[in-house]
């Protein structure tokens, strides 16, 4: 149970960081930890006692094998998260060529 | 420093580079190659094939990694990966239905078997690895128009 803890203490972490800081770049990292702590939640309700890794070997019975669903869902979002994250990161710099800053509080020139 | 060391990084890491990078090329094929046995198949090895191209770039300059793979080149390679896999699920059309398994299967754990997916892993080893490379002179390329700019 203490795991699950921990990984909504690093969804905290990356809920304050997207929230509290105005740097655009640190906004990102936030978002790729955010990211990080659903796709490690998923893994850990995967996790069965002494299981191992499901792939199947030669020579090896079908037995004591950990979820393998969620892993094949995290893989697929682990791939979404690099294309969102380059969507980002390439936002964040036309942002810094039109206004020359990556503070937000100082981005104003939002006018009709 | 000489001349020829103008662009890029310094000696030490272009000699270790062009020991290296082709170690890392290798090592992306074999994951590809491998994919449908072991852990890893197109995605990872896409990526890594994608490392080794960017390696290139960081080390010696975006003049050179130009000359082994051009913005055109890699193009190309993504569309190229992505009508293939198209391709290759339409193929099962001949015996039925969509990504039919339309090949022979072959002996369990053997390097040629499981009909079409080693061939899908190609495809998607062409599509992520130009994919990345060209994200990632995309954002180089920005960074160089702010430097002239100013």
């Amino acid at each position: 149970m203490i795991v699950y803890l921990l990984t909504l203490v690093l969804f905290s972490l990356g809920i304050y960081c997207v929230v509290r800081k105005r740097n655009v770049i640190k906004i990102i990292i936030g978002v790729i930890i955010l990211e990080y702590a659903v796709n490690l939640f998923f893994i850990l309700t995967a996790y069965r006692m002494d299981g191992r890794a499901p792939i199947f070997a030669p020579g090896e019975d079908i037995v004591n094998m950990v979820d393998p669903l969620p892993h094949a869902l995290v893989l697929t979002a682990i791939v979404i998260g690099l294309a969102t994250t380059a969507l980002l990161v390439g936002i964040a710099l036309r942002i810094y060529e039109k206004y020359g800053t990556f503070d937000i509080t100082k981005i104003k020139e939002l006018k009709g | 420093m000489s001349r020829e060391h103008d662009k890029g990084m310094s000696l030490i890491v272009k000699t270790i580079t062009r020991i290296t990078v082709g170690l890392i090329l290798l090592y992306g094929i074999y994951i590809v190659i491998h994919g449908h046995l072991s852990p890893g198949g197109g995605f990872a090895g896409g990526v890594i094939i994608a490392l080794s191209f960017i390696h290139l770039i960081l080390a010696y300059g975006k003049e050179e990694a130009f000359k082994k793979l051009s913005r055109a080149g890699a193009k190309v390679f993504e569309s190229v990966g992505a009508l293939m896999f198209l391709g290759i699920a339409l193929l099962g059309f001949t015996g039925g239905y969509f990504f039919l398994n339309f090949l022979h299967k072959g002996q369990p754990f053997k390097l040629f078997s499981a009909g079409i997916i080693p061939l899908c892993n190609i495809a998607i080893c062409f599509k992520v690895g130009a994919g990345i490379f060209a994200i990632f002179v995309a954002l180089i390329l920005v960074k160089l128009d702010l430097e002239e700019k100013k």
